[in-house]
């Protein structure tokens, strides 16, 4: 049932069968080879931050059709991003330093939670009402004491929703899905006019 | 050849193939020319005067990337290319910074820049004669013109190899580029096949990466990740053309080096610079008898003011009150559509695109001035995912049952007109430092309505296009690209930054050499423009110092 959501055209192709073909470096094998096996630990958010995080992360991208331990983790890579306050060469004015946005924002999302449904916390509700709250969230008219000192919309498209977006489309899982041929040096390509798919590209299954 | 021998060539530098090469340090002489970013504007002027026989060093903030072993075939791990040092971005219209325009590293932002090749056109250097006075704007001719900067184009054509079509149909009558066009990809196929339904001219666009081997560069094998670093070499960036020329010619290429000031003596004349190096909080003196800024249109004004002195409290070469005024960028407007057959969009790089020129001019029958460029875009998956998710507000199991179609898609953007506004600045922060302590930038932008009608414009042309072509859910993102501005040229001391030969009013021995210098923004991918103006600037300084206008040179 929950397969049939996201239908792949792709069916049985991966990515990482090609990482000893000439499609893959060195270089970036061992990039991938990383962000496979060495999940990052939890180290900024707290425990609470991160099941939050976790519960807005699969309404923004949501993957019923995997179990738990299968799902493309997305909360260890933003915190590790927050660990390292690694930045993106800009802020909005009206944002504080990245940090403090997502406590802020994370703290907000659960004051919107509570101020629309009767006191409950965001990780509490059921699927549709934590759409119902992202929503707000995204529309800017979310209640909440955070959303006084940082404005809602801002943050949910240029930090929240965008970065667990990258975050899950940087995933060899979500390559797979879509038939994204991924890395491509040195061998590159050669059908590249309309139709083309080369051998070595993703075969879609009719 | 005197040089070599004399000089002290006992520092390596990467080579553009994995390799070390000698290099000269040059730390502890005052030298002709101190030269601030290796980029677009740096790199040329460096390696041309360094080619004049003057002694050089060319300052970078980021590392010199070894193109075959640091550039990754990956979305994510190519975020070290960028400048993401904290910027605060505001205004009505606040700039996306960081990926979208900056770059960090020798090479510049050409390591990850689209290579469309383009030169502006003899009305973009006359805008207010043609125009006249446009309300909220500050628009100024050129102080060159075309037919100054024409000679520059073919150089720097000549020395990235140019990639383009036997006859390119808009513009001033050329040589043919110096290589073939590549063969069109399926997003090109696209553009091509609407733009001909609709009666629109279209042509293979001119492209800095090779089509053909030249020298010991190969050409393109479509690998897709232009903007994210070559690691064949068949990208002519700045980084694997004119860097190892610079070197080669006795320049030293000095990486992770941020310069914190620019020093100047009693009379005002610049005796070099202040800068750190790698994580040392310490500061180090490099002497110079001239300084060239090409920073870019944010570092360069902030370096400026971050250098007021006594002599200077309103930041360096700013009597004016010009520095950081007039930012501008263009208009990157795309528009996407899907279609019947498989794209590939990560495909469909620059190498192989199609461009229309047709819109870049005032049109008759519209009620704005100027126009724009319509180019072939293919983001790859991370990029492409996170503009649905921006631009169409697309979250949740929608976005991911979109994204399936991900190679079915194929997208267009525009390079358009924005027109100088004297509110759109770049200043320092009052409260807001980065890792070494120096005031970041702040830039305040927001449209003028002519950029907001250009917009409009695009949008449903590129849109008619797509739907021409075959196209169908066809939707629009809204973005930027390119910074410019902030250090304008102009034959009036008091109503720009430097002259024509990107010499600074206020400071005989001080030069700005990047796109802070455009008065208007033109149309068009801005990178030949910096290196055509930067190739100029170079002769003009070797004519100046041997006419002897330039002390102790």
């Amino acid at each position: 049932m929950a397969e049939q959501e996201f239908p792949t055209r792709y069916h049985g192709y991966n990515v990482l069968d090609k990482s000893s073909s000439p499609d893959w470096d060195d270089q970036t094998r061992e990039v991938v080879r990383r962000r496979l096996e060495e999940v990052p630990p939890v180290r900024f958010l707290t425990a609470e931050e991160a099941r939050t995080l976790a519960a807005i992360a699969e309404r923004i991208i949501p993957q019923p059709d995997r179990s738990e331990n299968e799902k493309v983790p997305i909360v260890p890579f933003i915190d590790e991003k927050l660990f390292k306050d690694e930045g993106d060469g800009y802020r909005y004015e009206e944002l504080p330093p990245q940090r403090e946005a997502w406590r802020l924002g994370l703290a907000g999302v659960d004051e919107a939670a509570q101020a629309l449904f009767a006191g409950k916390s965001f990780v509490e509700l059921d699927p549709l009402s934590q759409d119902v709250v992202l929503t707000h969230v995204a529309r800017g008219d979310a209640l909440g004491a955070a959303w006084k000192r940082m404005p809602a919309a801002r943050f949910f498209k240029s930090v929240l929703c965008i970065t667990v977006v990258k975050t899950y489309y940087s995933h060899p899982l979500a390559w797979n899905e879509i038939g994204y041929s991924g890395p491509s040096s040195p061998r590159g390509h050669v059908r590249k006019w309309e139709g083309g798919v080369d051998p070595w590209e993703a075969q879609e299954v009719r | 050849m005197r040089e070599k021998e004399n000089k002290d060539w006992t520092l390596r530098a990467p080579g553009i193939h994995g390799e070390c090469v000698p290099m000269c340090d040059r730390a502890r002489e005052e030298v002709d020319f101190c030269i601030v970013g290796a980029g677009a504007g740096g790199g040329v002027v460096g390696a041309k005067l360094a080619e004049a026989g003057f002694s050089v060093v060319i300052l970078d903030a980021g590392p010199h990337w070894n193109p075959v072993k640091d550039f990754v075939s990956d979305e994510v791990a190519s975020r070290k290319l960028f400048w993401t040092d904290e910027r605060i971005t505001g205004g009505d219209d606040a700039v996306e910074l960081g990926a979208n325009n900056s770059g960090k590293g020798v090479g510049g932002s050409t390591v990850h820049y689209s290579m469309i090749a383009m030169r502006a056109h003899p009305e973009d250097f006359r805008r207010r004669t043609l125009e006249g006075e446009v309300p909220g704007a500050d628009m100024q001719d050129w102080p060159v013109t075309f037919e100054d900067l024409e000679p520059y184009y073919e150089e720097v054509e000549e020395a990235l190899q140019i990639a383009g079509p036997t006859r390119y149909p808009w513009g001033r009558r050329r040589k043919r580029y110096p290589q073939r066009e590549h063969e069109l990809n399926a997003s090109a196929q696209v553009l091509v096949r609407g733009c001909m339904k609709l009666g629109i001219p279209v042509a293979p666009a001119p492209i800095a990466t090779l089509s053909a081997p030249h020298r010991d560069r190969p050409p393109c094998v479509y690998r897709g990740f232009c903007n994210y670093g070559c690691t064949t070499n068949a990208k002519s960036s700045i980084l694997v053309t004119y860097i190892p020329r610079a070197i080669a010619a006795g320049a030293e290429v000095r990486a992770n080096s941020m310069v914190a000031r620019i020093e100047h003596d009693e009379h005002g004349r610049v005796t070099g610079v202040l800068h750190f190096h790698k994580r040392s909080s310490e500061l180090f003196r490099q002497r110079a008898r001239n300084v060239v800024l090409a920073g870019y249109a944010v570092e360069t004004p902030r370096l400026l003011l971050n250098s007021s002195s006594t002599l200077f409290p309103d930041g360096l070469a700013n009597s004016s009150g010009l520095v950081g005024k007039c930012f501008m960028l263009h208009t990157g407007e795309q528009v996407f559509a899907k279609f019947p057959d498989h794209i590939s969009q990560y495909k469909a790089p620059p190498p192989g695109g199609a461009i229309t020129e047709h819109f870049n001019r005032t049109m008759p029958d519209v009620d704005f001035i100027c126009g724009y460029t319509i180019e072939v875009v293919g983001p790859h998956p991370v990029d492409f995912a996170a503009r649905l998710a921006t631009a169409r507000g697309m979250w949740g199991a929608t976005l991911r049952r979109t994204m399936l179609d991900y190679n079915y898609y194929s997208g267009l953007g525009i390079v358009g007109e924005v027109l100088p506004q004297w509110g759109n600045i770049v200043k320092l922060h009052g409260t807001e430092r980065d890792g070494y302590g120096l005031p970041v930038a702040h830039v305040v932008f927001s449209f003028h309505k002519n950029d907001k009608q250009i917009v409009a414009h695009a949008k449903e042309k590129m849109k008619e296009i797509l739907r021409a072509a075959g196209g169908e859910d066809v939707w629009s993102a809204d973005r930027t690209a390119h910074l410019l501005g902030t250090c304008r040229m102009g034959a009036d001391p008091s109503d720009s930054v430097v002259n024509r030969d990107c010499r600074a009013h206020d400071v005989p021995n001080l030069f700005i050499c990047d796109g802070s210098v455009f008065p208007t923004s033109t149309a068009v991918n801005p990178s030949l423009t910096i290196e055509a103006i930067a190739a100029r600037t170079a002769d003009r300084i070797s004519e100046m110092a041997r006419r002897g206008e330039l002390k102790n040179v």
